[in-house]
């Protein structure tokens, strides 16, 4: 049976932050919007779903006297994604 | 980007290209903690070896000790300052390796506080940071840092056979060899790949 695409990872910022964040320990938010060159607002709403989800986990501090958010992806959004890309996987089969 | 739902190959591509993204290279200052480090030691051996020359007075040994109390210090200062914007794998089993290494060379120096004698120091300080600095080239796939840590672990055997008073000179040398270059060469890199 072919699974359904997790809806909160179908979108494509969405997606495209969990791509970076599964391939690095932890990314820092201005790197996060430079590489998904989306704006700071929405990639704000974007993190706090995903960190709702319990998909990722941010951590808010500071770099000398600025502030710095720093987001590390969780062992539940590392399984939804692997999910996830097994999901696209067996679609694309099915289309083949 | 927006928040679009996507096709299939939309996001076989999207998650192909972001992970791509993250494997670009060095990030700027990668070379400042060499660089920091091959100073110091450079500078601290050349004034033990100067300073006992002149003075043959045993006690300038124990300048040996600046390194670690100027270069922990800084360390911290400089990794503040250049904070990363993202801490890949390696980055982080390249920290692991160096916390291990610290924490041998802290042992070392404890020992030689209860008898200098029990160990051929400068041997092996040399050895650890050497093999500290072959396998962080072998894992950053570096090769100027693959070659200079390889050659600073021949070079490490010198000290088991060159008076004790010419050692700290080797030690200068491999400071060159093992720290200063790479260190250089790795800043190089990185302009160079900022220029592209």
């Amino acid at each position: 049976m072919i699974k359904e695409l997790n809806p909160l990872l179908h979108s494509q910022l969405r997606l495209a932050i969990i791509s970076i964040l599964v391939s690095v320990e932890e990314a820092d938010f201005v790197f996060l919007r430079e590489k998904t060159g989306a704006t700071a607002g929405n990639l704000s709403i974007q993190i706090e779903k995903l960190s709702a989800a319990g998909y990722i986990e941010v951590i808010k501090g500071y770099s000398g006297k600025r502030p710095r958010t720093v987001c590390r992806i969780t062992a539940d959004g590392r399984q939804a994604f692997e999910e996830y890309v097994q999901g696209l996987k067996e679609l694309i089969n099915l289309e083949l | 980007m927006e928040n679009k739902i996507l096709s299939q190959d939309e996001s076989l591509e999207l998650i192909t290209r972001m992970i791509q993204e993250t494997r670009k290279g060095f990030e700027k200052g990668g070379g400042n903690i060499f660089l920091l480090w091959g100073y110091l030691c450079l500078g601290v051996s050349l004034l033990v070896y100067f300073l006992f020359h002149y003075t043959s007075n045993y006690s300038v040994l124990w300048l040996w000790f600046l390194i670690p109390v100027l270069g922990y210090p800084f360390m911290y200062l400089i990794k503040r300052r250049d904070r990363k914007r993202i801490v890949t794998f390696i980055d982080s089993v390249i920290c692991k390796i160096w916390i291990v290494i610290g924490f041998c060379t802290l042992l070392i120096c404890l020992t030689i506080l209860y008898d200098y004698s029990l160990l051929p120091i400068l041997f092996l300080i040399s050895l650890l940071v050497t093999s500290g600095v072959a396998m962080s080239g072998l894992i950053m796939k570096f090769k100027p840092v693959i070659i200079s840590g390889f050659i600073g672990i021949f070079i490490c055997f010198c000290f088991l056979f060159v008076p004790w008073v010419y050692q700290t000179l080797v030690f200068s040398a491999m400071a060159i060899i093992m720290l200063i270059i790479p260190g250089h060469i790795l800043n190089l890199s990185v302009k160079a790949e900022q220029h592209d």
